[in-house]
């Protein structure tokens, strides 16, 4: 089953997610980016229903490179979760809403300060230390709660995600085998291995 | 060539397919403030006495101790509302905001039957799903008039009416004394002592009488008439010492804009 | 499950002398899961008036924009800023819109109400359901997943002429004891206290379970 988890740093964020492509029962690939970079300074870490998933992250890609375009400046982590946040209350007033769950993790260059937004499909949208989405949340959450430390180095973060997925590989029953990770910081946004 | 888009009026329905969606996801849908409530009105020699009592209650919550429940349409024409509160309360605005602007286009002091037929056409094209029960009242050139309006638009007209889930407590009252041409103070100790009956009897309403007597010449909007069910003083009091609660945090927004003026230089201005 | 309880969080406001108070707990769930406990649910409104939108999260934040952008509206065109009595209808009217699909949002407003004839300012709070019916109360209103209980601790420890300072204890400690007996409310807590000259935020400590 698909996880995510995410946490902040000191100067960075740190993105975790599955890259398992399920259908029913059957795995259909191990090797899915699930991470999509929105912009220089900004990842979104997508999970939920198939096909709405990629739908929806391309929209919110293609028009957050828009706004880039045409204002010559990227729109600002807090800026991009209100909007992406909207985006999602609306579909959930639709005929047919986009069942995707969000994790936004940016850094904000103006104000030189790392951001984390958990927002699911109900377009609720929070501002936290540390989130994840799925089954694996149940064992996240309270290892976050226990292990993070908002001013630890990247060392110290890439340790608590570790922890986070070795307990949920042990743990859980449906855990997915492979996570791609991504951290951003002032420098942008690059993959990390585990 | 562009179309202006006509103006938004009305219900916004836009999250009625959400909800369905949430409703078919398991989600069950919650309950409005409703007023389980005893309305009461009669005529008497001169015209009209309403009354109502003053509980709101969410389920078994009383949400509102004192609320009103007697709305205003038009000076001499009043509305006693029951069922889902707030559509008791905006469909007496509306229908009170039409009859004004009636009243204005026809020059004529508005009549209850309007009233009556314009909330019976609003409550029978949503068919029942706007849920106000009333008891309306009022005087005109036509004389004294009282109808009671049900929730799918229904209406009857009667002498002495009772409505909500106390109307059964106070028609026993009216039934057991209400007589043709009673005098102001018998209408109103009659429709008092009927309300109280659906505040002692019915669970669902409580607190306070509020009365209205309507009369050709003017009408009286007697709030807390009788009050019955006061609350006596607390024999002690609750209050904590200063520092009780800890608190991590503390930031004050201070409202008071300093103004400091200062002065650049001493050189007196030049006023020659 | 209702939806009302999806999140948690619950809104407490209360009348003081000539100051007003508005408290909610700090947490957001996803039913039984915990998602944050730095959940603010309180929003000024202007400089004297707070309200407090217990309910489904995301309307919080979709209701928190309305408001906003109807209050900027109404300064703009009237050249004023809002009252609390006006603004408790600009609220209601907004709710009574959806009718038939509402936003699952119970507000509270709490502020202080300037008397155009002599300029003094008087306690102002309100309560409305999630369609808009509005319940003014002369000491305290509640709402989200504890009103249960706010409401019998607030019945008993509420008494008329509190001082901002008695005031913020009275509030504190009703809210504190009413979101201990809630599962769906808690982790924290944030008091804001209206007095004619200034606004007092505090967080409070509470229970994390």
């Amino acid at each position: 089953m698909e996880c995510s988890f995410a946490l902040v740093g000191k100067d960075y964020v740190l993105v975790a997610a599955d890259t398992t492509a399920a259908r029913s029962i059957v795995k259909m690939k191990v090797d899915e980016d699930k991470i999509k970079t929105l912009s220089p300074h900004l990842l979104m870490a997508y999970s939920g229903e198939p096909g709405d998933t990629v739908q929806f992250a391309e929209y919110i890609e293609r028009n957050i490179r828009l706004y880039h375009i045409r204002n010559f400046h990227p729109l600002r982590p807090q800026s991009a979760a209100a909007w992406v946040r909207r985006s999602l209350a609306q579909s959930l007033r639709s005929r047919s809403p986009y069942t995707v769950n969000l994790l936004l993790g940016g850094y904000d260059v103006a104000s030189d300060a790392p951001h984390l937004y958990w927002i699911d499909y109900l377009g609720t949208q929070a501002a936290v230390p540390f989130a994840s989405h799925g089954y694996g949340s149940y064992f996240a959450l309270s290892l976050l709660d226990r292990y993070h430390n908002p001013d630890g180095t990247l060392e110290e973060g890439l340790a608590t995600l570790r922890r986070v997925i070795d307990e949920t590989a042990k743990r859980l029953v449906v855990a997915p085998g492979n996570y791609k990770v991504k951290v951003v910081d002032k420098n942008g946004v690059r993959e990390v291995a585990l | 060539m562009a179309v202006a888009a006509a103006a938004q009026t009305g219900f916004d329905f836009s999250s009625a397919s959400r909800n369905a969606y949430l409703a078919e996801r398991g989600v069950k849908l919650p309950n409005a403030t409703s007023t389980g409530t005893t309305i009461v009105g009669c005529l008497f020699q001169d015209g009209i006495v309403l009354g109502a009592d003053t509980r709101a209650t969410a389920g078994p919550i009383v949400a509102d101790k004192n609320c009103e429940k007697i709305h205003y349409v038009t000076e001499s024409i009043r509305c006693c509302g029951a069922g889902t509160a707030a559509d008791t309360e905006f469909v007496t605005a509306l229908i009170s905001s039409n009859m004004e602007l009636h009243a204005l286009s026809t020059g004529r002091k508005p009549r209850v039957v309007t009233a009556m037929t314009m909330l019976k056409q609003h409550l029978f094209r949503y068919q029942g799903h706007v849920g106000a029960a009333l008891v309306l009242g009022g005087v005109d050139s036509t004389g004294a008039h009282l109808f009671t309006i049900h929730p799918h638009g229904s209406t009857d007209k009667l002498p002495y009416v009772t409505m909500g889930s106390g109307s059964l407590a106070a028609m026993a009252v009216f039934e057991s004394k209400w007589q043709p041409n009673l005098s102001r103070q018998a209408a109103i100790d009659l429709v008092a002592e009927a309300i109280a009956a659906g505040i002692f009897n019915d669970l669902g309403s409580g607190s306070n009488i509020d009365v209205c007597v309507i009369a050709p010449e003017k009408t009286d909007m007697l709030r807390n008439y009788i009050m019955p069910n006061e609350r006596v003083q607390k024999e002690k009091t609750y209050g904590f010492r200063r520092g009780t609660t800890a608190w991590t945090a503390e930031k004050i927004r201070s409202l008071i804009i300093n103004e400091e003026v200062t002065q650049v230089g001493n050189e007196a201005m030049d006023t020659s | 499950m209702s939806i009302m309880e999806y999140n948690g969080g619950s809104v407490i406001a209360m009348v003081g002398k000539d100051c007003v108070a508005i408290a909610s707990d700090l947490r957001l769930g996803n039913q039984a899961l915990t998602v944050a406990t730095n959940f603010e649910k309180i929003f000024p409104v202007t400089d004297r008036i707070y309200i407090g939108l217990p309910g489904l999260a995301t309307d919080v934040t979709t209701l928190r924009e309305r408001f906003r952008y109807r209050v900027n509206m109404y300064t703009i065109k009237e050249s004023r800023t809002i009252e609390p009595s006006t603004f408790a209808h600009l609220v209601s009217s907004t709710l009574y819109e959806r009718r038939f699909g509402p936003y699952f949002i119970e507000p509270i407003i709490a502020g202080l109400e300037r008397n155009p004839a002599t300029g003094e300012l008087s306690p102002y709070i309100a309560g409305a359901d999630l369609i808009g019916c509005l319940n003014f109360a002369k000491d305290f209103v509640v709402a989200g997943t504890a009103s249960d209980k706010l409401f019998g601790v607030a019945e008993g420890l509420w008494e008329p002429g509190l001082e901002p300072e008695d005031l913020f204890e009275t509030i504190s400690q009703t809210l504190l004891n009413a979101v201990d007996r809630d599962a769906y409310s808690g982790w924290g807590a944030i008091v804001h206290v209206i007095t004619k000259d200034k606004v007092i935020s505090r967080t409070l400590k509470g229970r994390m379970d």
